[in-house]
């Protein structure tokens, strides 16, 4: 019995390596973000966005001749896990990286794939800090805070006319750098009452609250991402407190709205790039997204933008060669869902749009160009 | 805005201290730190969610939302329950008469099987549960209270007052007494040593789930690993208070949640979760065997 079942592991063992051999034929992209985990929908919506992607390069012959294998790693939103995906795609020899999805595992996983050489394309990491460190090959198709937290100020200033601001944020890279940048564009057009940070996962926020609801600001701003948002809004009403509440693109997902309850969420402004279903060329992806996932996320035209461009620059660079994908990243014009998308010296998109959405009959509408 | 912020820290507290005499029930009898309490109360929320999700699609919640809480919560308190007796009766009592640290590793074993099962089966995102009642606060004397606050402190008493009468007045509750005296002697008085250590591990396990279902409503937000922090929270609350004592207990838990809405408040509110371990460093300084902990042999 014991050599049967000895004689079957060594089997499998080989048939499972010769599996691992066969992979010279294909060329190999990651995709990191929070699979699994409390972010688990954003991580899955941009995923779906680069699978979609990449089967359509596959039913048109692959890329080089070469079918694309996409290997999806799970960070979990944890920088931790991150910088082991980060290793492992190292180890696996991929081409290029689409990720990840926060910015506090984008920076960290960015200096591995600095010194490995590996062109990567966030579609949603924000924070400043990951393009300004001089990387060649981190690039990302998004936005960056400073530019977001300019257009929420501008909002806060010249359209609501707003003297008094309360400035919370979650204290992790993203919540706390976009607070950060808003805190400095308001600069003295009008007054900071309150500037403090809660904790991630944290369920009670009526102390912060009840604190704020004491120093009367006009408005709260809110660094962070959609489950702290969300309560935030519902504990501030349930004190009494009914001052205007504005967040940045982390909050923008329906389960917000469900959290605070659509009653307290209606009104309440949060930035984020224009509604893809208002520009005329992301027309066709949605459809195809819709007809597969369903409702497309925040993130899912990003991810599927980045990962065309990724494989166009592959294309033109005419070889799978890190080196010659990074220079055709930075030289090319790409023509995204979004409309033409060119890279910087820094690795960041040359025209960030912004805008000001709210939230209206319990859901997210576009509400103001700067 | 000082009596504002006590009132938050209050139902916290009421929370804490609900979670708290589960630990210190189990620590008076078994002398064992039973980890995997804060899952109980973690399973409790998730079970509130799901039984209130039953009774929406039958219809019930719109007729009478209160009779659906009401009966949901009955419903996860009897569920918790046997979770509970079920975790004592697989991973503990056969470690009855092991050195004092298995049924502790074994504890923080279940502890984890619980999370993952409950994150394989539910999914790791966050549940919310439906807004049933009015969340606008209540305005009186400045203050701004809501009903579930209400509904969170009244509960919470009115089971410490209900456990106070059942350890001190009834026949179980004597003997629960004397089991945590001393087992043997206990036993040879003709006391079902195993049957009484079951109701105690259902009684703990019960209040846990009260406590959970009730965080669940109170903020709408469930996910599988709220159970961590709050389990450590009221463990704090249980030693602050003096581990094995009820009335310590539910002391600790006020305590803690009102120093921390306090210091939250004052001070900053970046380190709400270690106001909790700073508060118990301190009393555990100065009165070892925290406030109400008798000081006398070994056995609580």
């Amino acid at each position: 019995m014991y050599r049967k079942i000895l004689l079957a592991l060594f089997v499998s063992i080989f048939l499972a390596s010769s599996v691992f051999a066969k992979d010279a034929g294909v060329i190999k992209v990651g995709v990191a973000g929070p699979m699994t985990g409390p972010q688990a929908k954003m991580g899955m919506d941009f995923r779906n966005g680069v699978v979609l992607a990449v089967e359509e390069w596959n039913a048109q012959g692959g890329v080089l001749g070469k079918k694309i294998e996409l290997i999806i790693g799970d960070d979990q939103a944890d920088p931790k896990q991150a910088v082991s995906i980060a290793n492992k795609f190292v180890n696996q020899e991929v081409s290029g990286v689409i990720g990840h999805f926060n910015s506090s595992c984008s920076i960290p996983a960015s200096d591995i794939y600095n010194r490995a050489g590996i062109p990567m394309i966030t579609p949603a990491s924000t924070n400043p800090q990951l393009t300004e460190r001089g990387y060649r090959g981190i690039f990302r198709v998004c936005g960056r805070d400073d530019q977001q937290g300019k257009v929420a100020a501008q909002f806060v200033v010249s359209k609501l006319k707003i003297k008094k601001v309360a400035v919370i944020h979650d204290k992790t890279t993203y919540g706390q750098g976009l607070a950060d940048e808003f805190k400095k564009f308001i600069g003295t057009n009008a007054q900071v009452v309150h500037y403090g940070g809660i904790i991630q996962g944290d369920k009670d926020f009526k102390t912060v609250l009840t604190v704020i609801k004491n120093k009367q600001p006009e408005l709260i701003f809110f660094g962070g991402i959609y489950p702290e948002g969300g309560l935030l809004v519902k504990q501030a009403r349930e004190i009494g407190l009914k001052t205007p509440f504005m967040s940045g693109d982390g909050v923008i997902d329906p389960k917000f709205i469900e959290i605070a309850g659509s009653g307290n969420a209606e009104g309440t402004y949060l930035t984020f790039s224009p509604d893809p279903k208002n520009v005329p060329t992301a027309k066709s992806f949605i459809e195809k997204y819709q007809k597969k996932y369903g409702e497309i996320g925040p993130y899912s035209v990003y991810a599927y933008d980045a990962t065309n461009i990724l494989l166009t620059a592959m294309k033109n660079a005419g070889r799978a060669d890190s080196k010659a994908i990074i220079e055709k990243l930075h030289s090319g014009e790409f023509i995204g869902a979004f409309g033409k998308i060119k890279f910087d010296q820094k690795g960041d998109v040359t025209a960030a749009p912004y805008v000001v959405w709210i939230t209206k009959g319990g859901k997210f509408v576009e509400y103001w160009k700067p | 805005m000082f009596f504002q912020q006590i009132l938050n820290g209050i139902t916290v507290g009421g929370v804490y201290a609900l979670i708290a005499l589960g630990y210190t029930m189990v620590y008076g009898i078994l002398e064992l730190i039973n980890f995997a309490h804060g899952e109980i109360y973690m399973i409790g929320a998730y079970l509130g969610i799901i039984f209130i999700g039953i009774f929406t699609a039958i219809g019930l919640t719109e007729q009478s939302p209160l009779l659906a809480v009401l009966l949901s919560l009955t419903l996860s308190v009897i569920f918790c329950s046997a979770y509970g007796f079920a975790v004592e009766k697989l991973a503990y009592r056969p470690l009855r008469n092991a050195p004092k640290l298995s049924p502790l590793i074994s504890a923080i074993g279940v502890s984890i099987f619980l999370q993952n099962y409950v994150m394989l089966s539910q999914g790791a995102t966050d549940k919310v549960f439906p807004q049933l009642f009015e969340t606008k606060g209540i305005e009186f004397l400045n203050l701004t209270i809501t009903v579930l606050q209400i509904f969170i402190i009244v509960v919470s008493l009115l089971l410490m007052e209900l456990l106070h009468l059942y350890v001190m007045k009834t026949r179980t509750g004597k003997a629960m007494r004397a089991v945590a005296q001393d087992k043997t002697m206990a036993s040879l008085l003709g006391i079902n040593i195993d049957w009484i250590i079951s109701i105690t591990f259902i009684i703990g396990s019960g209040l846990a789930a009260v406590a959970g279902f009730m965080v669940a409503m109170y903020y709408g937000l469930v996910n599988y690993s709220i159970g961590y922090i709050a389990g450590i929270k009221a463990f704090a609350a249980a030693v602050l208070g003096g581990i094995g004592s009820i009335p310590g207990a539910m002391l600790g838990g006020f305590i803690l949640g009102i120093v921390e809405s306090l210091a939250a408040g004052y001070l900053s509110s970046e380190y709400k979760d270690a106001y909790a371990f700073i508060i118990l460093i301190i009393i555990l300084l100065i009165k070892p065997r925290g406030l109400l902990g008798k000081s006398s042999g070994d056995r609580a």
